[in-house]
């Protein structure tokens, strides 16, 4: 695996996203047809993302740390870390030219874009992981307790992982 | 009263501020939102409620992670581009390390049968949580299209469909269909303006 390689892909995602989640298409696609990780990583680092310290976006820390050990996480780091910078030139620019009606259709199509994709990503995550009854109403309930906020995110994975073990046993 | 304002501006003050963050922000996202809201407006003052609702705004169409632009922002207000660097790494010091560390120690063990079965029913979760993630980035979004009529709709509503089938049907890479999106709702947004003229 060429390390420059790794970091233009992590760096190239977080460029074309504007949130810390929003990279998810970008990455799944190229990573996976580069063979260098599989839908059960991008699984894993989501959940340690969700439960870690700091932006829910360090979940590409995660994965690219299951690819590369050290190494990959380091330069994820930088990745991710170097696009926010341009947030002081978006500032400047946004209050000359924010009001242009094309400017603000490109940016609502790529966000609605990037939304809807994730969609795609997240169903064969899910289907990569076996389709069963459990695993159908351990989704729905997850979606719905989080939508409604009625139990904090981690407590919900922890949950989760409680009926993976208890389910197993019995 | 001067001179309390220059400390809490101070690039050391900045710094253990956003390493503190960084440090106490377990759970993702929404803890460290909550987290730094309370230290850079109520706490140290950096800049006021206003301003850091309009900085979030800013932060959505900047690239990258929205917490790291709003971090950047801030400190670039406290104390110029050292500022903007300041904050950031001290965001990232910590919660960088702690997530590393987290990962490290779930790899050593992810082979073993129990930790397997956890992680089994711990990805469907995941999954539903995404999904919550993914309505809420389109919520804002589609709700101005309805208040700006039928063209509006057809202008996103297609990409809303469009975008997944050329990703997973065609198999088109995603910049390609990231870029073609963007300039077909640049293009759109001027056919909608001159609906509404």
């Amino acid at each position: 695996m060429d390390p420059w390689q790794l970091f233009w892909e992590f760096l190239k995602a977080a460029l074309f996203s504007t949130s810390g989640t929003g990279n998810l298409p970008m990455l799944h696609t190229d990573l996976l047809a580069h063979g260098w990780a599989s839908e059960q990583m991008f699984a894993e680092a989501l959940a340690i993302g969700q439960l870690s310290p700091g932006p829910t976006g360090l979940w590409v820390l995660s994965l690219a740390y299951l690819i590369d050990g050290v190494r990959g996480a380091g330069l994820a780091l930088v990745a991710i870390s170097l696009p926010p910078l341009t947030a002081i030139g978006v500032q400047i620019v946004y209050a000359r030219h924010g009001s242009q009606p094309a400017v603000q259709g490109f940016v609502r199509g790529l966000l609605v874009a990037v939304a809807s994709m994730f969609v795609v990503v997240l169903l064969r995550i899910f289907v990569q992981n076996g389709i069963d009854l459990r695993n159908i109403a351990i989704a729905l309930v997850a979606l719905v307790l989080t939508w409604r906020r009625t139990i904090p995110v981690p407590i919900i994975l922890v949950l989760a992982g409680v009926i993976g073990v208890m389910s197993t046993q019995f | 009263m001067e001179s309390d304002k220059a400390l809490r501006h101070s690039g050391w003050n900045l710094f253990r501020g956003y390493v503190g963050i960084g440090l106490q922000s377990f759970g993702g996202g929404a803890t460290t939102l909550y987290l730094m809201r309370r230290v850079a407006v109520e706490e140290q003052q950096w800049l006021s409620d206003v301003e850091y609702t309009e900085y979030w705004g800013m932060v959505q169409i900047a690239p990258g992670i929205n917490l790291l632009g709003q971090t950047v922002l801030i400190g670039y207000r406290v104390n110029g581009f050292r500022g903007a660097i300041i904050a950031l790494v001290g965001l990232l010091l910590p919660s960088a390390t702690l997530t590393i560390a987290l990962t490290a120690g779930y790899a050593m063990i992810r082979t073993n049968p129990q930790v397997a079965a956890a992680v089994h029913g711990i990805i469907p979760a995941t999954v539903g949580v995404g999904c919550v993630l993914a309505l809420q980035m389109l919520k804002p979004a589609l709700d101005s299209s309805r208040a700006e009529g039928l063209r509006s709709l057809w202008v996103y509503g297609l990409v809303v469909i469009g975008a997944p089938l050329l990703l997973a049907i065609a198999g088109l890479p995603a910049i390609l269909v990231l870029w073609g999106a963007g300039i077909w709702c640049a293009v759109g947004a001027l056919w909608i303006r001159r609906g509404a003229a």
